[in-house]
């Protein structure tokens, strides 16, 4: 049975978590579009990328495109697995009851 | 991190499918980089060009100058596609598809200038199997079932009107051809929505 991971779990970090785990394999999303999607405030969203990358579940790249900054936000592996692993959790929970 | 919290099953059912749901924007914010949109962009080319060739006449001039519009049309619609999502999402992936695209352009190009197809069916069976050699490889080269799958399917129907109804080859090529790649382009939009 997979690990229920309380930090994930809190629903603006699973939908990040969410939103994450369907890019592929070394790819990065840009933070804009990141919450155009999740719908969220730059604040929230900031904030709670804070708590998932000192877990070491995601990565925050900050570059320049041009002359304009931009933030890159990707999975860890390590994130991947405690997402599937809570997602299981949730599964378990379902099953049983 | 693992936590003794107990949560409901309606709880969890509610998390998954709030997973779900994010799982689904994403997808359609990022267009699974732009996979439909090129579809549907070559599926139109296809579906006017071979169109053109069988209503003027394969080697007509006017077929020639619509074939020529269309294919500089769809090579600026393509790079537009892909530097709007390259903003969105940084992939060592999409550099590579862009440049394995541009390679077989290249290397299809030499063949068709050096192999001189002896009529205008061969001409177009080379640069349409070609294409879909394409799809099929960049499929395998990053696991996708279902663009391999679409490129064996629409390699199958070329082959299918290449030899069965070789007179109406062209016409054959734009509804089946064409037409299956604006369905597959369709088919994952309505997917993901």
């Amino acid at each position: 049975m997979g690990a229920f991971n309380e930090l994930i779990h809190q629903p603006v970090r699973l939908q990040i978590m969410a939103a994450l785990n369907a890019l592929g394999a070394e790819e990065q999303v840009d933070f804009k579009t990141l919450r155009e999607t999740l719908g969220v405030t730059d604040g929230n969203l900031a904030t709670h990328l804070r708590k998932l990358e000192e877990a070491g579940y995601i990565t925050v790249h900050k570059t320049f495109v041009g002359r304009r900054p931009r933030t890159y936000v990707a999975i860890t592996p390590a994130g991947r697995l405690a997402f599937a692993d809570h997602l299981q959790a949730l599964r378990a929970i379902l099953d049983a009851g | 991190m693992e936590t003794q919290t107990r949560i409901t099953p309606e709880e969890a059912q509610q998390a998954l499918d709030l997973v779900a749901e994010t799982t689904r924007q994403m997808r359609r914010a990022l267009a699974h980089g732009g996979m439909p949109y090129f579809l549907l962009i070559w599926g139109f080319v296809w579906l006017l060009g071979f169109g053109s060739s069988h209503f003027f006449g394969a080697g007509s001039s006017t077929a020639g100058l619509i074939w020529a519009v269309l294919d500089v049309g769809g090579a600026v619609a393509s790079f537009a596609v892909g530097a709007h999502l390259g903003k969105k999402i940084r992939s060592p992936q999409g550099r590579r598809i862009g440049l394995y695209w541009l390679a077989l352009l290249f290397y299809g190009a030499l063949l068709i200038y050096f192999a001189h197809p002896q009529t205008s069916n061969q001409g177009a069976l080379l640069i349409s199997l070609l294409a879909m050699m394409g799809y099929v490889t960049s499929g395998l080269l990053y696991d996708s079932r279902f663009l391999t799958g679409l490129g064996l399917a629409v390699t199958a129907l070329i082959l299918v009107g290449y030899l069965a109804v070789p007179a109406v080859f062209n016409l054959w090529m734009a509804l089946w051809g064409g037409g299956s790649l604006i369905a597959a382009g369709v088919y994952i939009l309505r997917k993901w929505r």
